[in-house]
């Protein structure tokens, strides 16, 4: 009874924390070693690469998921589900030349919180006098 | 009727004496498990929740990503680079705390789990500091923002999603707060065992999550390039 319970509940040491805590104090100082570069329009994917790689080792090692194949499951599913969140927004919003609330009938010409004291075209993001009617 | 007599009589008995052991559950190990499913459920609607925001902030990025460039020269990436520091630092400590439950050692427990919460005081601190900076500067969300002199238009998007964000992840972190405190209030009691730990050990599976959830924050919100 004992030996199974000791058994089951894998416990991790304090050098392994160590060498982990170690990796991620590294990895932050290449998470912002490599946001100097441009990458142009792969900087995102860049930095949210090195953000998962972190994340995975606080998930594995400080979540203990590494001995925990049923919730590790549970969680990659939700992560799962994340995904075809994300990926399926960018697929309506990238076939989108402009994005406005779905209750408007027709363009407007202010946008509530427009920080320039002047109407702002909404959805351009484009800098002041540039025609937003191309797509980026 | 006779079944439910007859049959639980010698696990009762077996089983009723471990402390914090809850009568609906059997054994010490059930009880750890189904609270760790539970909690695994509840960090997966965590992360859906965040998901939510950070769905809105990809697609709002890439529809403006001048607005947001421009925006987010506004952050000073060193403090949130300390935070970064604090949040994970805050992170091996809590595993700590965790170990040292698992192996029964009360003070280390006592220990890790105040340095836990002073790192997670320190994080809001800095917070503090940026927070007030902005709304001294103007930089709020949505119709709020009122920053002079900007040459991109839109910038009131990124502050929209930068105070929603780190906002509720802020949120949390009180909370985290709030909790370790009550650990270490049951821990100085002596409630918690290298047999009865799991309180410790869902906290900190919250913590972690806390943790997580700024990594991703730190490179969206302050290294864009």
């Amino acid at each position: 009874m004992e030996h199974t319970h000791e058994h089951d509940h894998h416990i991790t040491g304090p050098k392994t924390y160590l060498a982990v805590i170690g990796a991620l104090l590294v990895l932050t100082i290449i998470t912002v070693w490599v946001a100097q570069f441009d990458f142009g329009a792969a900087n995102t994917v860049v930095a949210l690469l090195v953000a998962s790689f972190k994340g995975a080792l606080v998930a594995l090692y400080f979540m203990h998921l590494r001995h925990d194949k049923f919730n590790a499951v549970i969680f990659v599913g939700g992560l799962l589900f994340l995904g075809v969140f994300l990926i399926f927004s960018l697929f309506d919003i990238s076939t989108r030349q402009t994005v406005l609330p779905s209750n408007l009938k027709e363009p407007v010409q202010a946008f509530p919180g427009a920080p320039l004291g002047k109407p702002v075209q909404p959805s351009t993001g484009m800098p002041k006098g540039q025609a937003p009617s191309m797509p980026q | 009727m006779s079944q439910a007599t007859s049959v639980p009589s010698h696990e009762h008995h077996e089983h009723a004496h471990p402390p914090g052991l809850q009568h609906h559950f059997t054994d010490m190990k059930q009880q750890f498990e189904a609270s760790k499913i539970g909690m695994w459920l509840f960090l997966v609607t965590e992360v859906l929740l965040f998901g939510g925001l950070f769905v809105g902030y990809g697609i709002m990025h890439s529809k403006h990503p001048e607005a947001f460039i421009a925006a987010h020269s506004h952050l000073d990436w060193r403090l949130g680079a300390l935070n970064t520091i604090i949040l994970l630092v805050s992170s091996f400590t809590m595993v700590m705390g965790v170990w040292a439950a698992q192996t029964g050692q009360k003070q280390k427990l006592i220990g890790y789990l105040t340095t836990t919460f002073v790192l997670a005081g320190a994080f809001m601190v800095v917070k503090y500091f940026e927070y007030s900076h902005k709304f001294h500067e103007g930089l709020l969300p949505g119709k709020f923002y009122a920053h002079q002199g900007d040459t991109v238009p839109g910038q009131f998007m990124f502050f929209s999603f930068y105070f929603m964000m780190t906002g509720l992840h802020g949120i949390h972190v009180l909370l985290g707060m709030v909790a370790i405190a009550w650990l270490i209030y049951r821990a100085s009691k002596g409630h918690f065992s290298s047999q009865y730990y799991g309180p410790v050990d869902m906290v900190g599976l919250y913590w972690h999550l806390v943790d997580l959830i700024w990594i991703y924050l730190f490179p969206l919100m302050y290294l864009l390039s």
